[in-house]
């Protein structure tokens, strides 16, 4: 398997480090439902065979953290994006210049 | 008592250099690094500094760019490592470069940490192929391209000066000595030398 960073191009699987599922969000945990939020979010997996969502690190390489859209029936990777735009695509991160230096 | 002075060692200490035609091994122990890591949001800004001081345009993609004897080498998204020679002047690129980035980026002085050599010859990309798991086929790999990787279970950073090819490799120092017997060996077949 390979993955194609956007900063480095294709790459072998043995610079990338594996982080887990990239379809969950971290449940806040002042929510007085934390404890099953955190429940859902550690242990509630669809487990679809098909395309599935990963956070990846490249570890070896530019050390940016991707978001990885693969087939889990037959490895083909469908997507790559860096996790900092998919972030704050999705709000969670601050747009770049809101920063302090 | 006379001040202590500090001289540079090699961290390739017992290789130095190998000159073959198949495979030459240059030891750059007088090289001045630094680190450049832009303040969040303020990538641009870098650029436009490094612009004014030295003329040329930081990369976004994995390159090589030099201006005013120094190489920048991209490392990473908002990242890029500087390399000097130190010279006769004794040229220091961190104390060099801080005030022009003063409030833009962190410049930490990378010289203590990093070990750099150089490669060429007729069998460098055979010898080199034998470790890093990148295509440095002229059709991918060209003058002043540059690639994080590994080669021997050893953190590389990988870029060509010229088309000869001539490659450099920075590793961090305290890998060097074994890094330098991984590529001993493996030119040993081409230059009969381990």
């Amino acid at each position: 398997m390979r993955i194609t960073c956007p900063c480095c191009g294709e790459r072998a699987l043995d610079e990338f480090a594996y982080y887990g599922d990239a379809s969950v969000k971290r449940p806040d945990i002042a929510s007085p439902t934390a404890m099953a939020d955190f429940v859902a979010y550690s242990f509630d997996r669809v487990n679809a065979a098909g395309p599935h969502r990963e956070l990846w690190y490249h570890s070896a390489g530019c050390h940016l953290w991707l978001v990885v859209t693969r087939n889990v029936a037959n490895h083909e990777i469908l997507n790559v994006e860096p996790a900092r735009d998919v972030a704050r695509a999705t709000q969670q991160l601050p747009t770049p210049g809101r920063g302090s230096a | 008592m006379a001040n202590p002075t500090l001289a540079a060692k090699s961290a390739f200490l017992g290789v130095q250099s190998l000159k073959h035609p198949a495979f030459t091994i240059e030891d750059l122990s007088s090289l001045t690094i630094a680190s450049i890591t832009s303040a969040k949001g303020k990538s641009a800004e870098v650029k436009a500094a490094i612009q004014t001081a030295y003329g040329v345009a930081l990369p976004d993609t994995p390159l090589r760019v030099t201006g005013n004897g120094i190489a920048f080498i991209w490392h990473g998204p908002d990242q890029w490592m500087a390399i000097a020679d130190r010279g006769t002047n004794n040229r220091d690129i961190e104390v060099e470069l801080k005030p022009v980035l003063e409030g833009k980026a962190a410049v930490v002085d990378q010289g203590d940490g990093r070990a750099v050599v150089r490669v060429s010859g007729t069998h460098v990309r055979d010898v080199l192929a034998k470790g890093f798991a990148i295509d440095l086929h002229p059709s991918a790999f060209k003058t002043n391209s540059v690639a994080i990787t590994h080669a021997a279970h050893i953190g590389c950073i990988i870029w060509q000066i010229d088309a000869a090819p001539t490659y450099e490799i920075a590793m961090f120092r305290s890998f060097a000595d074994s890094f330098m017997d991984w590529l001993t060996h493996s030119a040993a077949e081409y230059t009969g030398r381990h």
